[in-house]
């Protein structure tokens, strides 16, 4: 775990390095949008071909998704462009709070769920993922602080800020029946990462738990207000999120193919490197069906 | 003209044929709603009873529960007091106290709750420390950490106390304005200070005219309290909220949620009507009946439509 735990935090740290980068690289670098490619384009589901797909969305969570202005961008954003332009699709971007994309796929309501979901087991009985990315867990406090973070027993004693329904929250919560008496654990649940991150930056939370490259943005957008603590935990791959059935299969295997042309031409690494989330980024290999781990 | 052959005349009832047929399209309505709410969708119950059942009366729901119940009476005992207070500032003759109690009004009624309970919930981004000493000096004798007083669950009851004892404010001065100028000139008369008239003349008749809307304000105030998850107090909806997060039973948590917050509107509508009925004695004649005293006179009703054949029951019923 430790070795995995160093190069994490290389990972971290080059992320945040390089996104500094970002800014500086001009938008217009080549291969950001994805070409039509006609052999992933068959893959669509013929019921699905016609009409747009409402892709849900939580715009709280930077560089991966937020908004500018009326605007949703990020490192999701365009990756979900590019695999739509692959496969010959409109695509429209819906808003919406974490923890009801899962239960709006389930619904019919949306077809794609692209927000940063970590492919869990449990989450796994409920939609299909398609692995795209991988990312750990990253922990931030106010710079002023002076607690130390070296894994989830590290939180006994301290409030942690999560945003409901993630696997930061999952952990926390999971860590919190095992603190002892004198020294617990309170987990302050937010409806958004934006109102969580809020919440440290007054005090009322100890420290923020999300994903490690959000902590890196945060951290960095923040102008010294918070610091990262410690490294990453709990690796694990991200998924495009679809519905659990036969129509929700095929169009994951076809976000599947699309995303694979991508990697394959480049545009896959443009857009990772333009967000400056170049660390978290899967081989052709290892994007794959329901991968995954725990 | 019929009759009935001894020459009285047969008297046929009215035939109110609207009311059946409305009747039966109520009815039809109301079996439809109960057959779809007991339906199956892909081999589970439609609104997830089996969810409903499995976590009513789990402790996480029950201690939310808790919280939303504690929630509202503080809020509401801090909205009632303070929101009377401001009402009678309001009325009087004093500018400078009549002018804070419409600004107060203005401003907590102006902006909304959810931006409020934000507001206290992040207090100390702009009061990292609260001090108790003298004003203007920067004397301390007491300085607390904002956050230390502004957990959760205090910035929550702050927000929603404060919030509605601007509107609390405006139903106790329509109480207070609505009893009669001449009750007021009568109490003076008899010699009572300004503030007996209030005591033991103005407020007993106010308290008839501000006891429906503030019925109205408590059972708001309970479902109000569920934007508290939003400053992370899991109260009901919170604590459905967090199972939903994890299982992704979303409908039959909701359920769960709405069935309890049905129960307590429940119970608290029960209590306003008896509350009601007990300060309305000084103003009807007779107080209107109780829920036990409605069903006995449905009953006899009923059994005074078979007037023969049934007198035991109707004795029994007396």
């Amino acid at each position: 775990m430790q070795g995995i735990s160093r190069v994490r935090q290389v990972l971290v740290m080059t992320g945040v390095a390089s996104l500094m980068f970002a800014t500086s690289v001009s938008a217009g670098a080549a291969g950001l949008t994805g070409k039509y490619n006609a052999a992933d384009a068959k893959l669509v589901p013929a019921a699905l071909k016609h009409s747009t797909l409402q892709v849900a969305t939580d715009a709280t969570y930077p560089p991966d998704e937020m908004m500018n202005g009326t605007k949703m961008v990020g490192f999701d954003v365009d990756l979900i462009n590019a695999i739509a332009a692959t496969l010959g699709v409109k695509v429209a971007s819906n808003n919406v709070t974490f923890d009801n994309i899962i239960a709006g796929i389930s619904s019919g309501k949306y077809q794609i769920g692209n927000s940063s979901f970590t492919d869990t087991k449990a989450r796994e009985k409920q939609v299909n993922f398609v692995d795209y990315f991988q990312a750990g867990e990253g922990a931030y406090t106010k710079s002023t602080s002076h607690v130390i973070f070296n894994g989830l027993r590290s939180f006994c004693g301290m409030k942690v800020a999560v945003e409901t329904g993630t696997v930061e929250q999952t952990d926390a919560q999971a860590t919190a029946k095992t603190c002892p008496s004198n020294k617990k654990l309170t987990v302050l649940t937010f409806s958004t990462q934006t109102e969580a991150n809020v919440a440290v930056s007054s005090g009322q939370a100890t420290i923020g738990f999300l994903d490690s490259q959000i902590a890196g943005y945060v951290v960095a957008q923040s102008k010294g207000v918070f610091k990262l603590v410690g490294s990453a935990v709990n690796v694990a791959p991200y998924g495009i999120a679809t519905a659990k059935t036969a129509t929700g299969k095929k169009l994951a295997l076809a976000i599947e193919g699309a995303l694979k042309t991508l990697v394959a031409n480049g545009t896959y690494s443009s857009i990772l490197r333009h967000w400056g989330v170049n660390a978290g980024a899967l081989p052709a290999s290892k994007i794959l069906l329901n991968g995954a781990l725990s | 003209m019929s009759t009935n052959g001894d020459g009285s005349v047969k008297v046929v009832p009215v035939r109110h044929v609207g009311r059946w047929f409305g009747s039966a399209i109520v009815l039809v309505l109301v079996a439809m709603l109960v057959h779809t709410m007991f339906s199956k969708l892909n081999g589970r119950w439609r609104f997830r009873w089996d969810v409903v059942h499995q976590y009513f009366f789990t402790s996480e729901i029950l201690h939310g529960l808790l919280l939303t119940i504690e929630l509202t009476v503080i809020s509401m005992t801090i909205g009632i007091v303070l929101g009377v207070i401001v009402a009678i500032m309001r009325l009087s003759p004093s500018r400078l106290l009549s002018t804070p109690a419409w600004s107060y009004t203005w401003f907590f009624r102006g902006t909304p709750v959810y931006v409020q309970l934000l507001f206290w919930f992040n207090i100390a981004a702009l009061y990292p420390v609260f001090t108790l000493g003298l004003p203007f000096v920067h004397h301390a004798f007491v300085a607390i950490n904002s956050n230390s007083i502004f957990v959760p669950f205090t910035a929550a009851f702050v927000a929603f106390g404060l919030n509605e004892a601007a509107y609390m404010s405006e139903i106790a001065r329509a109480g207070l304005i609505s009893v009669d100028e001449g009750q007021i000139e009568a109490a003076t008369s008899l010699g009572m200070t300004r503030s007996q008239t209030l005591r033991l003349v103005v407020l007993p008749q106010a308290m008839r005219v501000v006891i429906p809307p503030t019925g109205n304000e408590v059972i708001s105030m309970l479902k109000t309290t569920s934007l508290a998850s939003a400053a992370s107090v899991v109260e009901l909806l919170g604590s459905a909220q967090n199972i939903y997060s994890v299982t992704y039973e979303v409908m039959g948590m909701l359920i769960t949620a709405s069935l309890w917050y049905l129960a307590v509107t429940t119970v608290l509508s029960i209590g306003q009507y008896y509350l009601e009925r007990y300060f309305a004695r000084g103003a009807l004649r007779s107080p209107p009946p109780t829920a036990i005293q409605r069903i006995r006179r449905d009953v006899r009703g009923i059994v005074a439509k078979f007037p023969t054949g049934h007198r035991a029951m109707r004795e029994a019923t007396r």
